[in-house]
């Protein structure tokens, strides 16, 4: 395998559980016990109504195209080669909206609220990234 | 409130600016103070407040940028500091709290950075933001042009309603001596052909990388009126900090926290927008001038384009914004590109660019000045007047 240049995660005590979750190719949010919030980032306490009760959910995976911008630059050695590439803001339908990429899909189709579901990457032994292509039909 | 018309800005502070190599962080915001101070007419003795805003990563072999560091160099021992970490953009309610309480006499505002010539923008832009840079999201251009496309999506904006604020604000640039781009004129056509940096933002939607600095000076109204300038009188102020993350961020096509914020400093103000004379906004991005003025009241979601179109800002214009060429066409010295620009005009102080017979547009007695931090996280509201 080429050795991989981009930027991987840093794993801290907050989003551990999700790029654990990602290993395992599902996409896992903090739900709130009390108030029934859906989270991200992951944090100590849910911001809509303060409680620590919380549980952690599977996301569907499924979601709408909030927005996205197209790379023409790359600031980072790592995506050089990619450009132009698309990073996108997907909303899920638990409610969180996640930083992602979008892969499988001509950029001149891209558009804001476009289904789009999660694909995994597999990038190393230690983590797996979640990016998203359209819906299939 | 109480406040208003108790505080003014009464000293500017200029330095070499655009690309001046060979030069720290440090010794930008040393020499905007001392110029400040003495613009202000006023000793070194005098200042007993000193804030500075946040510093961008040192370049190689500089110490970063702290508060103390800055009074050292000034020969000043004050009696309180402060810097801003990471955006809060809150200095003008902060020197006006110090000054309302007594605790300070005399603060210094101060940004300096050596942006174009050192590595600084380099390592800032590589800096994790979370995990963002695993997907290859670095950067603030990035950030805002989510936003942007998201306004795309909601409401009718896009590079045609941008254009107008790039060329507009180029051309006071043209007017203005200091300014980076004062030598280069643009086109709608330059700005169509500036190339994609992030869509949807091409490079002239970009503001300028600048080495320089500048600071203000600011005291009360009543000690303003035996110093050197005609004093320009603080009279509303208002901040709102949504703070989400981007993409968390359910404000990207307005409001945000632009709205709260000058419903705030309008009340305190007890005037509207159409008492307005001129803006001075934080143009980090065209579609930043474009939401902060749609959420000012300005004109509806969607209305930028006809609003904008025709000169509306430009020198003749009957709003004109950014008259220094801002950041986009003058420098880059975060809030206070816009706020020392709206003190020098409320001064008279601004040559072949004053705003009034000069520029053939309407003498100003009322400036609207915005700063805003991270992605839209926070926001402040400043409005001036000439006293």
């Amino acid at each position: 395998m080429k050795r991989y240049l981009k930027p991987l995660p840093e794993v801290n005590g907050d989003n551990k559980e999700f790029w654990i979750g990602c290993k395992a190719h599902e996409l896992r949010f903090q739900k709130c016990r009390e108030c029934g919030h859906v989270r991200w980032p992951p944090s100590m306490i849910c911001p809509a109504c303060h409680s620590r009760e919380t549980e952690w959910i599977v996301s569907s995976g499924k979601g709408t195209m909030y927005s996205f911008v197209i790379y023409h630059v790359a600031f980072h050695e790592g995506f050089k080669d990619d450009v132009p590439y698309a990073v996108a803001d997907v909303e899920l339908e638990e409610g969180p909206r996640l930083l992602t990429n979008i892969v499988d899909c001509p950029h001149e189709n891209i558009t804001c609220d476009m289904p789009v579901q999660v694909v995994w990457e597999d990038r190393t032994d230690d983590f797996s990234l979640p990016k998203f292509r359209p819906t299939a039909p | 409130m109480g406040l208003r018309d108790k505080y003014a800005i009464v000293g500017v502070g200029y330095t070499p600016q655009g690309r001046v190599p060979g030069r720290t962080a440090l010794s930008f915001h040393v020499e905007a103070c001392a110029n400040a101070i003495a613009d202000a007419g006023l000793n070194k003795k005098d200042i007993d407040g000193l804030m500075c805003y946040r510093a961008f990563p040192p370049g190689a072999g500089e110490t970063p940028v702290t508060p103390y560091l800055v009074a050292q160099h000034l020969g000043l021992s004050p009696t309180y500091m402060s810097m801003d970490a990471n955006c809060s953009r809150s200095h003008i309610q902060h020197a006006v709290g110090m000054l309302d309480s007594g605790l300070c006499r005399y603060v210094v505002l101060s940004y300096g950075h050596n942006a174009s010539s050192s590595d600084s923008m380099r390592r800032m832009l590589l800096e994790r933001n979370g995990d963002d840079a695993v997907f290859g999201h670095f950067g603030a251009a990035a950030g805002y042009a989510l936003a942007a496309r998201r306004a795309m999506h909601t409401f009718r904006t896009g590079p045609e309603t941008w254009k107008h604020i790039a060329v507009g604000q180029r051309r006071w640039a043209n007017l203005n001596p200091q300014a980076m781009m004062h030598q280069r004129t643009m086109s709608f056509d330059d700005y169509y052909n500036s190339g994609w940096v992030v869509e949807p933002f091409r490079l002239f939607d970009n503001c300028l990388i600048s080495d320089g600095g500048r600071a203000l000076v600011i005291t009360s109204a009543e000690r303003a009126r035996d110093l050197k300038h005609r004093p320009v009188l603080i009279i509303g102020m208002g901040q709102h900090n949504p703070s989400c993350e981007v993409h968390q961020a359910s404000h990207l096509a307005g409001p945000t926290g632009a709205k709260k914020a000058a419903e705030t400093a309008f009340g305190m103000a007890g005037i509207t927008v159409d008492d307005v004379d001129a803006c001075e906004i934080y143009d980090c991005f065209t579609y930043t001038v474009e939401i902060t003025l749609q959420d000012y009241g300005f004109f509806g979601p969607g209305e930028g384009e006809d609003w904008f179109k025709d000169g509306t800002i430009e020198p003749g214009g009957r709003m004109p914004v950014n008259t220094s060429g801002g950041q986009l066409s003058e420098a880059y010295y975060m809030g206070l590109t816009p706020l020392s620009e709206a003190a020098m005009q409320l001064m008279g102080r601004c040559g072949s660019r004053q705003l009034g017979p000069a520029t053939n547009t309407k003498e100003p007695e009322v400036i609207l000045c915005s700063d805003n931090g991270g992605v839209l996280q926070t926001h402040t509201c400043i409005i001036l007047r000439r006293s």
